[in-house]
């Protein structure tokens, strides 16, 4: 279904050229749910943005259906991570975005945009705007709103990122439920390991910069899933294993950090 | 306890203004009848009073009103578009802003009715340089207000638009446009003071219509009382502009 090519992509930046992106291929097949997990700075987003069609310039292949795609696809869903509600719009208009853009009728539009908003949950909200919202109210908002474009595959960066634990095991919930209904084959790229494991039929972990990929894990855990799945020995075992992997680049990109930090004082 | 309190507030500081026009109207009237100054300088209330009711009712004010309102209307229109699609360009592109935004930062305080004599030049003495005067100085507020409000636009939301592929068009008109309408709306009230400003100057340096014109021919008449009549009714006029902007401003930032 979604098939990503030996893709690389270098950034020229004051310090030299940095690779974010170092030869990285896998495929998804439809209707399966995978993740991709790595430390922060180790260009998972940058990889988001390049099977998206928001970045250019690099190296290798995206592949939708067999196709090589070349910049924005609309079989291609995105949710973002930060804050990206119009705050300008109510909900409902909100998740007809989509719809908007594509020139459908405001009837039909606003028929099939309120499905969707009942599809997270968010029934008796729509006429309320997102600054009245909290923010994992939101972030369902901007689910909703991708979902209405009806999108083949479902790439999400971080979408829970801001929120708290108990809130993001229970937006998981709903994520996977949404997906099992809508049989949509979905990327999400996390740095929480609860996360990747509680909602992935396959976790690919990264490694931190230049981001190569490290270790493929499948999970193999039983459907339906909810989060209650997190208590179980199975989900430990899985969540002790990929961060054995993930341990060593994690610590990676601190003494980096820590590095650039030494080296700014030793400037001044 | 508190209601009270706040009823009583209001009461001593409606009281406080009223003393203040009292007395200043009393000073005024007294300054009148002493025969201190010279004749009509400071005419007597009542002067004034029947000077504002006679220049309500005569027809050719209206005229006068409404040549000015035209003027500074299609200048609003024309400075306006010029400042947003220049303040555009400036906001959306770090190479001209370089460039040039400095110099509409340099350019924006100074003091238009310099240009004046060009725009007498160019446009000729009547309605054109009027218009022009107030062009250029509604263009520099809101050419500076819409780069800002360009810049400080959330670049997810632009991302949101892209990934959804919006066309241009409705990238302008669905995202950027009312993601920037803050800081437009702003733009637009600070554009509307200086274009009243850069009109009325005009008018009373060079023109034979337009309020501006009314009041430097009752000036050089020496008819005193219409001179204060037409100030006192123009300064209504820009408050009740002013308030009713406030009012769409705020109406529209909710």
């Amino acid at each position: 279904m979604l098939e990503v090519n030996r893709i690389s992509k270098r950034f020229t930046t004051s310090d030299g050229v940095i690779p974010a992106v170092d030869d990285i291929s896998f495929a998804i097949a439809a209707g399966e749910f995978v993740s991709i997990i790595g430390p922060s700075g180790c260009g998972k987003s940058t990889l988001f943005n390049i099977i998206g069609g928001l970045v250019g310039d690099y190296e290798g292949q995206v592949k939708v259906s067999g196709d090589i795609i070349h910049g924005t696809h609309p079989a291609i869903g995105m949710v973002f991570q930060e804050e990206s509600t119009f705050p300008w719009r109510t909900v409902l208009d909100n998740v007809a975005f989509p719809l908007e853009i594509s020139g459908l009728a405001t009837s039909e539009r606003l028929e099939r945009a309120q499905h969707f908003v009942s599809m997270v949950g968010l029934e008796g909200f729509e006429r309320r705007y997102p600054a009245e919202l909290s923010g994992g109210m939101r972030q369902r908002v901007a689910l909703a709103r991708t979902l209405a474009s009806e999108p083949r595959i479902l790439l999400m960066d971080e979408p829970f990122a801001a929120l708290d634990e108990q809130t993001r095991l229970l937006l998981g919930d709903r994520v996977l439920q949404i997906q099992q209904q809508l049989r949509q084959t979905t990327l999400l790229i996390t740095h929480n390991l609860t996360e990747a494991v509680q909602l992935s039929d396959r976790v690919l972990v990264m490694t931190y910069r230049p981001g190569k990929l490290k270790r493929e894990i499948d999970i193999d855990l039983p459907h339906p899933r909810d989060s209650e799945v997190v208590s179980s020995d199975a989900f430990g075992r899985y969540v002790a294993e990929i961060w054995h992997d993930l341990r060593e680049e994690a610590s990676r990109g601190i003494r980096d950090d820590e590095n650039r930090v030494l080296r700014a004082r030793s400037d001044r | 306890m508190n209601q009270a309190h706040a009823a009583a507030a209001t009461r001593s500081v409606t009281m406080v203004r009223t003393v203040i026009i009292v007395a200043t109207l009393a000073a005024w009237e007294a300054l009148a009848l002493s025969g201190l100054l010279f004749r009509d300088v400071v005419p007597s209330l009542q002067a004034i009073c029947s000077a504002v009711f006679r220049l309500l009712t005569a027809a050719d004010f209206y005229f006068n009103l409404g040549v000015t309102a035209a003027e500074i209307g299609v200048a609003l229109i024309i400075g306006g578009a010029g400042g947003l699609a220049v303040g555009i360009l400036l906001g959306a592109n770090r190479f001209l802003s370089r460039a040039y935004e400095s110099l509409v930062y340099y350019l924006g305080p100074t003091p238009k009715i310099i240009f004046f004599p060009v725009m007498i030049m160019w446009f000729g003495v009547g309605s054109g340089s009027k218009i022009a005067m107030g062009a250029i100085s509604c263009f520099f507020p809101i050419a500076i207000s819409a780069a800002s409000g360009i810049r400080q636009i959330d670049r997810v939301l632009i991302r949101v638009g892209l990934s959804f592929r919006a066309s241009t068009w409705q990238m302008a008109t669905k995202i950027y446009l009312p993601a920037m309408r803050g800081p437009l709306v702003n733009g637009m009230r600070l554009g509307l003071g200086v274009a009243i400003i850069g009109t009325l100057l005009a008018q009373t340096k060079l023109s034979n219509r337009g309020l501006g014109y009314l009041i430097i021919q009752a000036y050089s008449t020496f008819d005193m009382p219409r001179m204060y009549a037409l100030i006192i009714v123009l300064f209504m006029l820009a408050v009740a502009a002013n308030a009713l902007i406030g009012r769409l401003a705020r109406s529209r930032n909710s």
